[in-house]
């Protein structure tokens, strides 16, 4: 029943981990593992605790129970802001952007987040080469480089979907949590974003949450179904396509 | 305006016309008579207090209700290790009036800043009431009626004496001059700073800049200890300056004050709040009190009411407005 996953230990692990809002339990003992050079989707209705979990993976929430661990070392509880120094990006589903700022200095000040040394934070931000330099090469992997100066905020909705992204891999992290990058956008666009996600996965893990099927299926390497805040299978594309319960759950619902 | 830094000028011409205005202000004293220069060094020492301010509400999106008590902290300070009969010198009494604001808004930025928005605003209230109420009190600065401190500005400006009175006033007015000038300076270099930019990004979204990596607490605490420095270096000046104090140095009043000379002169830029405090306490004020003598508090009202519904950015969106629409009209309108 169960795949077989990579034998190296993963980067991120959750171990049962819970949430409870009030009497609701909206992340309910998920065990999950994300693998470097591994594309994870959680697919799961509307209100099957995705966005909750990667709050939770993010420490954006702190957990009621559970453990997560990030490259051998118990997170769990710790603020989102160390969860970032420790190596995990995030995106968010409702794009978030610093809108006044520049395309750039959105990127730069995630590079600066987790690569400026404090006794340097008082140097002119303009005249801050390696940063900028590093913000570019972020913005160019992700083919923002024509947009650099625009206001972000004035960017087309795709673009501000790819600069959720650039926020997300500007401090180098290790793992990649993406909630619903491809929310709004067309179907040109997803095109590119596609092949952007698999370049990603080549050097992160990655944790996508994703409602378009057909993409995920087309772009996962693994996948986790999720139902009322609890994993109901968890396995390779094929092996959950094939499942039964996951079809009358979910997928024989959307097709 | 491609990137941040949005509270500075940006362009040339903006940076000649600050240059400009205070090369204006260093010139007042040599065509006012020595009242308006008194008025002067007033109005001067408000800007302090309202560009470090500005520090908090136009940088970091904090707004303080407490401000005004690291202002008069100071100043009470200045009071309280001068002794009786005798005059400490500035290097003594500055560093001790600093030190105390530097303390205090540490502390009450320790825990103030724990709350946002709303709250955050009634905690430093409650502070700011706090350390009002030692002083209106207790008889440690002389209760309700204040004190009067032992000849300080001899101290501070040894060599006054020795000038004729007229040109008595003329020190605090230029030592205000300067300190202003180099707590904008300072500021402005803060801004351009990786420091500043993150700040500036708390601004905009806190939220954000936390998934970023920043912890934001720490950053908030930094600018708030160091308005609160700043505060205190204007507290110090108006000792000075006055060779007196009272509660009403620290009451919320005060900082109410500052806020409303930031909302006179715009909360989008750094100067904005020197233009509003020269405005307000140079200008309106007294013309208020000079034309007006029984209704001064409605009139100022209800000019502050008018400047406020009209000119939503202050007085520096005015000249702002022009200035950007004359140098860069394809982008009018993009910063919104």
């Amino acid at each position: 029943m169960t795949d077989p996953r990579p034998t190296t230990a993963p980067v991120l692990a959750s171990d049962g981990l819970t949430r409870n809002f009030g009497g609701l339990a909206a992340v309910r003992d998920v065990s999950i593992a994300l693998h470097r050079r591994e594309l994870h989707a959680v697919i799961g209705p509307n209100g099957a605790g995705k966005s909750t979990l990667v709050n939770l993976l993010s420490g954006e929430l702190a957990p009621t129970a559970g453990r997560i661990n990030l490259m051998g070392r118990d997170v769990a509880g710790e603020p989102s802001w160390r969860m970032a120094h420790l190596g995990i990006g995030r995106s968010f589903q409702r794009t978030n952007l610093l809108g006044p700022a520049s395309v750039l200095e959105n990127v730069r000040l995630g590079i600066q987040a987790r690569h400026a040394q404090a006794s340097g934070l008082f140097r002119s931000a303009g005249k801050a080469r390696d940063l900028i330099d590093r913000a570019d090469a972020v913005l160019a992997r992700i083919g923002l480089a024509g947009v650099r100066d625009q206001i972000a905020g004035t960017l087309s909705h795709g673009h501000q979907r790819q600069l959720e992204i650039a926020m997300a891999i500007a401090g180098t992290p290790q793992v990649l949590l993406l909630d619903e990058p491809m929310a709004g956008i067309g179907p040109e666009e997803s095109e590119r974003m596609l092949l952007l996600l698999k370049s990603l996965a080549q050097d992160h893990a990655v944790l996508l949450i994703e409602h378009d099927m057909d993409f995920v299926f087309a772009v996962a390497d693994w996948m986790t179904v999720m139902v009322d805040g609890a994993v109901l299978a968890d396995g390779k594309p094929e092996t959950i396509r094939a499942n039964v319960a996951v079809q009358s759950a979910y997928l024989g619902g959307a097709a | 305006m491609s990137s941040a830094g949005t509270l500075l000028p940006r362009t040339r011409l903006g940076m000649y016309g600050l240059a400009a205005g205070a090369a204006a202000l260093a010139c007042l004293p040599l065509i006012a008579p020595p009242y308006y220069i008194e008025l002067g060094t007033t109005a001067l020492i408000a800007a302090m207090l309202a560009l470090s301010l500005q520090l908090l509400v136009g940088c970091t999106g904090l707004v303080s209700l407490g401000h005004g008590a690291f202002y008069g902290l100071a100043a009470y300070t200045v009071y309280l290790v001068t002794p009786a009969n005798g005059a400490l010198p500035v290097w003594l009494t500055l560093p001790a009036a600093v030190l105390a604001a530097a303390l205090a808004s540490l502390v009450v930025g320790a825990l103030s800043l724990r709350t946002k928005g709303f709250f955050f605003l009634m905690v430093t209230l409650a502070f700011g009431q706090m350390i009002f109420f030692l002083f209106h009190d207790t008889k440690i600065g002389g209760g309700t009626d204040g004190a009067f401190l032992a000849k300080p500005v001899l101290a501070a400006f040894g060599y006054e004496l020795s000038l004729p009175r007229r040109q008595r006033p003329l020190i605090a007015y230029y030592v205000s001059l300067a300190l202003l000038v180099a707590m904008y300076t300072g500021l402005a270099l803060l801004l351009r700073s990786l420091f500043g930019r993150v700040l500036e990004g708390i601004r905009i979204n806190e939220h954000r800049m936390q998934a970023l990596g920043y912890d934001t607490y720490r950053y908030k605490l930094a600018a708030f200890a160091l308005a609160g420095i700043l505060a205190g270096v204007a507290g110090h000046m108006w000792a000075m300056h006055r060779g007196f104090v009272n509660p009403e140095l620290v009451g919320w009043h005060r900082s109410a004050e500052a806020l409303l000379m930031i909302l006179l002169g715009g909360l989008t830029t750094l100067h904005g709040p020197i233009i509003g405090a020269l405005a307000y306490v140079g200008v309106l004020r007294e013309v208020a009190s000079l034309w007006f003598p029984e209704r001064t508090l409605l009139v100022e009202g209800l000019v502050i009411l008018a400047i406020v519904l009209l000119l939503p950015r202050g007085l520096t969106g005015l000249s702002r407005h022009r200035l950007e629409r004359k140098s860069e009209p394809h982008k009018a309108g993009a910063d919104d």
